[in-house]
């Protein structure tokens, strides 16, 4: 699954959205690291629409312009929970290697001292090579 | 009322094929002019990044994939199969050109070994790296096809623009240099046998289109297959060996070894190959043309009269393929 395709079935797992909710939403849950053009929204929504992840909810006129609102189906739902699992997945295994590598003895995976954190668990530079 | 700015995004979206904009324009317009403030509306413009996001999805919608109307996934079929036989082509020419060449070079002499080294050294720096990058990078266009074949789509486009980059030095170096090129239309044929295929890879194997698949047999054992039959037509008629004559020699037993299994095949069902072939077909044409004419008349008539002999069944092949392509186009649009 594509990142922008994680955020924008993130952003209908609670409610159903149109397309410049989902682009706000998006860009929201992301802190706005992912900013996602127009096109490439609805090319993201073709395909999940095309997968069966995403169906139309419903469609509203406001000041005569058209307004679909799009909900996340229950394949979406599994689908997404699936992708979390593994990112989740991911993430504590990174987490588990950091927190080994900094039990481990030996520079490589000792972090640097920060020069306002005052002496650290390890030897310093200084101190180590002196 | 329409303001300028909804007029100039609505001139946008008019890149978006007609089926797509009557389904999704008026909602793509209440999305692009949601928070635009009413009064500053006229001094606006799509960005730029907004246009080209519309031009990638316009360039999608057109080269569909199953689902879409059926003439746009027809086209985008038709073009898949042209960028998956032509990468095939080029993959193969490059490889069997350069063993064939070290092979003649490393065993025929020192004399003839100075020339191959001679193609890279002794004329600057510029020229050495023309000279290795033309002779390195053409090789990526197996890495391409493989990369290709195995729905390795980031690899396979990075592969091939980099592969049909030398095409290019022919046009370009004469005016960064003060060399000439003695064959311009060559060159331009050539470009375009490099470009078309690469660029029509970069479009049609979008993140929507179905992996790339030969019609028949496995992709490595086409793959030796079409090196071996180059090689043999270069060993077997070393006279007639100038840079057409092998992948025009391929591309004509593997469409007419196409055209045969079609017939035996008990389903028909169109997919484009033929519309595919035949347009490869016409660009090997114009390849062969442009380079056996500058040496009309110059080079022996044995040369001149294979390279002719062999322009004339390209075109008898390309007119059987567009005939088929026609019936299967017409099978289609009738829905049988």
């Amino acid at each position: 699954m594509t990142q922008a395709a994680f955020f924008v079935l993130t952003a209908l797992a609670d409610q159903p959205r149109h397309g410049y909710g989902i682009l706000r939403e998006v860009g929201e849950l992301s802190d706005g690291a992912v900013q996602l053009r127009v096109g490439t929204l609805y090319g993201v929504l073709d395909r999940l629409t095309a997968d069966g992840l995403i169906a139309l909810d419903r469609e509203e006129v406001h000041d005569g312009r058209l307004r679909r609102y799009y909900r996340v189906t229950e394949e979406g739902i599994g689908a997404l929970d699936a992708e979390a699992e593994r990112m989740a997945a991911g993430a504590d295994a990174a987490k588990q290697r950091i927190a080994e590598g900094r039990k481990a003895p030996g520079p490589a995976v000792n972090p640097a001292p920060h020069p306002s954190a005052g002496p650290g668990p390890g030897p310093g530079l200084a101190g180590g090579l002196a | 009322m329409t303001t300028l700015l909804e007029a100039r995004y609505r001139t946008v979206l008019r890149l978006l094929p007609a089926y797509y904009r009557r389904a999704r324009e008026e909602e793509m317009v209440e999305v692009y002019l949601w928070d635009v403030d009413q009064d500053t509306q006229d001094q606006s413009r799509p960005t730029l990044g907004e246009v080209v996001s519309i031009a990638a999805l316009a360039v999608r919608s057109r080269l569909a994939a199953a689902g879409a109307p059926r003439p746009y996934a027809l086209l985008g079929s038709a073009v898949r199969h042209f960028a998956l036989f032509a990468v095939l082509l080029q993959a193969a020419t490059a490889v069997v050109e350069r063993v064939l060449g070290l092979t003649w070079s490393s065993t025929h002499g020192s004399r003839q070994w100075d020339m191959f080294l001679s193609g890279f050294t002794g004329r600057g720096p510029l020229w050495t790296v023309v000279g290795i990058a033309e002779w390195v990078l053409p090789l990526l266009w197996t890495v391409g096809f493989f990369a290709l074949v195995h729905d390795r789509r980031r690899l396979a486009r990075a592969a091939v623009v980099l592969a049909a980059l030398p095409t290019l030095w022919p046009l370009v170096g004469p005016l960064v240099s003060d060399w000439a090129v003695s064959d311009p239309w060559f060159a331009v044929a050539n470009a375009l046998f490099a470009w078309l295929p690469a660029l029509a890879l970069c479009a049609a194997f979008h993140r929507d289109a179905p992996p790339a698949a030969l019609p028949f047999g496995a992709p490595g054992m086409v793959y030796a297959a079409c090196c071996v039959v180059m090689g043999a037509s270069l060993v077997l008629l070393p006279a007639m060996a100038d840079s057409a004559w092998a992948p025009g020699t391929c591309f004509v037993l593997g469409a007419l070894a196409w055209l045969l299994l079609r017939a035996r095949r008990p389903d028909r069902s169109p997919d484009c190959g033929a519309v595919a072939l035949a347009a490869l077909g016409l660009l090997l044409l114009a390849v062969r043309v442009a380079a056996v004419y500058p040496w009309l008349g110059v080079l022996p008539a044995a040369f001149v009269g294979g390279a002719l002999a062999q322009a004339a069944v390209l075109a008898l092949l390309v007119v059987a393929l567009a005939v088929v392509a026609r019936r299967d186009l017409t099978a289609v649009s009738r829905g049988t």
